[in-house]
């Protein structure tokens, strides 16, 4: 397997929404990356939906696509996205995920025939795997959650989807204990480490996959650690983990993230993966991104911010519910495709590095996370991965300690604002990070015995040991 | 890059954090709130400070000259106490209150070897996160917090079945049961254990929480409660142990977790 050991991009200014090194086509017309920004939009059932494969067939295909791709029609829109994150059910209930994937499959040939529309659907699998209960094939005797995993990747690319990804969550078991202990090593350990060594694992098999049934090997997220320690940082008053860890355990989690595009994954990734943009810079694929229009979701500090180099715009996921205006899937694909709109109205005039500056600038200093993300300190941070680029644990240590590094210059030249508690979390990340060995095999041996008692769900069989 | 060195931030955006900044220090609050026993001030302290290595040297000599019963009370839940007091005053955040309340957790299993017949906790609560969910950080920290306020916690863990929470409420008695889920299609199985724990003629409240779950969905069925955030959890318990009913929740929650 090729690691990314070389930068896809030279500058971090010639990265730009809309504009991937390598473009993705698939679907009914959508090409990603390939010079304008395309809206992709998420949505959750209603409650009680699940109880049978036609009724939640019926609200995924007649309710949430329909609205969904009648909105974008509607408002002059050229392309969408879709995209239906299984709910368990879809896994677990036979038929329920074959019906749901070929219902949209058929709605979206129906309404590109009708008017078209570019249209294509990413489906993005369950990971209901479970560290006390082992992450690979034969080890989850209770729930078959492994088996469970594969099996709804074939059953997706079987019946039409265009897109396969999904948000695996190895080393969450030690993601967990380190976002609410404030504990470095442990995120580095688990998500950088393990976590990586799972992705290859698992997306060896999805690429497999996609390519035997013609889906695009979409991408992952970390949202189950990074996007957990974003979200409890949370904003200006929520500060129950410091947004200093937050943001370098997103520098972290883009060392993870990349493994897919490595095993054969071709982009784009997962909207809700902040670390979207720091991937992008090593990898040239594209890049799904959120921020200020997924407020239906969830707030975060750098809204405008995340649109800056991406390639597909979300809205993170909105449940199903009557609005004023329709539909919540056909009111929040609104803004999200106007937003599209201006970028791709600053491509088509020349004006596209401009709104980009503007995008980045407006949030850059609103909080640590957003200044890292900034797309130049995020291009130094993909440099400081791919100059350790062969490894899992050093690429993922360097990551961690670039980002702290600029984020602690940003403060050092007054121009980002840190709060006592949070330089002090800082300060002592860089000295943890520091002072790591590096020995890969050293720091797996510490870790083991560091974290036995605090994180007793680790089965070194899940992750090949 | 266009130039953004003479940004004038402050017609762009606040920092509300910077700017509402607690400055005290977690000595200058403990001062004032320490017990003046200095042997409870020492184990208090080894809990506010989150002294892992001497927690269990500093109770097995408090045991010397305290009953075990006034340690834990006033020395170590005391010391929780005053953690509490400095997690909402915004000089401690969460991983103190994780690290805290394992020192004091190690301090009460060693005290409470000591007293005959065990220790009586303020009530016992059923924990767990919904089936098909593995999202279970919430109810981790909720029972953190639960645990710390003097509550015995039976925590089911993640992915449980409807029927486990049932079995598992009539086996242990509890006072209170709460369910944490992350997903529209997950939160479904609370109003369905509620439904079944009323069959079986238990009719304690069933709290409903989660990122996917609002208060109007957690109101939406009988026994069901709301909790927004895992801090109101404990003073939820706290009206629940005195008296107050699901119905009586649902009446007064703005008030109960507005600390009145």
């Amino acid at each position: 397997m090729a690691k990314f050991t070389k930068m896809a991009y030279e500058s971090a200014d010639d990265m730009l929404f809309g504009h991937a090194k390598k473009p993705v086509s698939y679907g009914l017309g959508i090409k990603v990356g390939a010079g304008r920004v395309i809206p992709e939009v998420n949505y959750a059932p209603r409650p009680g939906t699940e109880k049978s494969v036609e009724r939640i067939t019926k609200e995924y295909v007649d309710y949430i696509s329909k609205d969904a791709i009648n909105r974008a029609v509607t408002l002059g829109f050229p392309d969408l996205q879709l995209e239906t994150e299984w709910v368990a059910q879809m896994g677990t209930v036979p038929g329920m995920g074959a019906s749901v994937v070929a219902g949209q499959k058929a709605i979206t040939e129906k309404m590109h025939d009708e008017y078209g529309i570019n249209l294509a659907v990413r489906h993005t699998i369950p990971d209901q795997r479970e560290a006390e209960h082992g992450l690979r094939g034969g080890m989850d005797k209770k729930f078959g959650y492994p088996e469970k995993f594969i099996e709804c990747c074939e059953i997706a690319c079987e019946n039409g989807a265009d897109v396969l990804s999904v948000e695996s969550v190895g080393g969450k078991e030690f993601a967990d204990y380190a976002v609410t202990h404030g504990d470095i090593t442990a995120f580095l350990f688990g998500v950088g480490y393990l976590g990586s060594i799972d992705m290859e694992h698992v997306w060896t098999q999805m690429v497999d996959i996609a390519k035997k049934n013609k889906t695009i090997a979409g991408g992952d997220t970390n949202c189950s650690g990074a996007n957990v320690s974003m979200f409890m940082a949370g904003g200006m008053l929520d500060n129950d983990v410091q947004k200093t860890f937050s943001a370098v355990t997103r520098c972290i989690s883009a060392a993870r993230t990349m493994v897919a595009e490595e095993v054969g994954a071709t982009g784009p990734d997962k909207d809700c993966g902040y670390e979207g943009v720091i991937v992008k810079s090593i990898t040239g694929m594209p890049a799904a991104q959120e921020g200020k229009n997924c407020q239906c979701a969830h707030a975060d500090i750098q809204g405008n911010l995340m649109a800056q180099c991406c390639d597909l715009w979300s809205n993170e996921s909105v449940e199903y519910h009557p609005e004023f205006g329709g539909s919540s899937v056909a009111c929040w694909l609104g803004p999200l495709g106007y937003e599209c709109s201006l970028m791709n109205t600053a491509i088509a005039t020349g004006n596209a590095k401009t709104l980009r500056d503007l995008y980045m600038a407006s949030d850059r200093v609103r909080g640590p996370e957003g200044y890292v993300l900034a797309y130049d300190n995020a291009w130094k941070v993909g440099k400081a991965i791919t100059e350790y680029g062969d490894n899992y644990y050093l690429r993922a240590k360097a990551a961690g300690l670039a980002g702290a590094n600029i984020i602690r210059e940003g403060y050092d030249k007054k121009e980002l604002v840190l709060t006592k508690k949070q330089l002090d979390v800082l300060d002592a990340i860089i000295k943890e990070l520091s002072v790591l060995p590096d020995d890969e095999d050293k720091f797996y041996d510490y870790c083991v015995k560091k974290y036995k008692d605090d994180v007793p769900t680790f089965n070194p069989k899940s992750y090949g040991f | 890059m266009i130039d953004i060195s003479k940004i004038d931030y402050s017609t762009i955006l606040r920092r509300y954090d910077a700017e509402a900044e607690n400055m005290d220090s977690p000595e200058a609050v403990a001062a004032k709130m320490l017990p003046s026993d200095p042997v409870l001030s020492e184990v208090a302290s080894a809990v506010l400070y989150m002294k892992f290595k001497e927690i269990g040297p500093v109770v097995k000599k408090a045991l010397e000259s305290k009953e075990p019963l006034d340690i834990i009370n006033n020395g170590l839940v005391a010391g929780m106490e005053i953690v509490s007091h400095l997690y909402a005053a915004h000089v401690y955040y969460l991983p103190e209150i994780m690290m805290a309340a394992k020192v004091m957790e190690v301090g009460i299993s060693i005290a409470e070897k000591q007293i005959p017949g065990g220790r009586t906790t303020k009530g016992t609560v059923v924990m767990h996160a919904a089936e098909g969910d593995p999202h279970d950080i919430g109810k981790n920290i909720a029972a953190v917090m639960m645990r710390s306020s003097g509550f015995t916690v039976v925590d089911l863990g993640k992915d449980v079945a409807v029927d486990d929470v049932v079995d598992a409420v009539k086996e242990n008695k509890p006072f209170l049961v709460t369910g944490t889920a992350l997903m529209t299609t997950t939160m479904t199985a609370f109003p369905s254990g509620a439904k079944k724990l009323q069959e079986a003629g238990i009719n304690i409240p069933y709290m409903a929480a989660g990122g996917a779950v609002n208060r109007d969905f957690a109101e939406s069925f009988d026994l069901g409660i709301y909790s927004e955030k895992a801090p109101q959890t404990p003073p939820i318990a706290d009206k629940i142990l005195a008296g107050y009913d699901w119905k009586k929740i649902r009446e007064e929650w703005d008030s109960i977790v507005g600390g009145e």
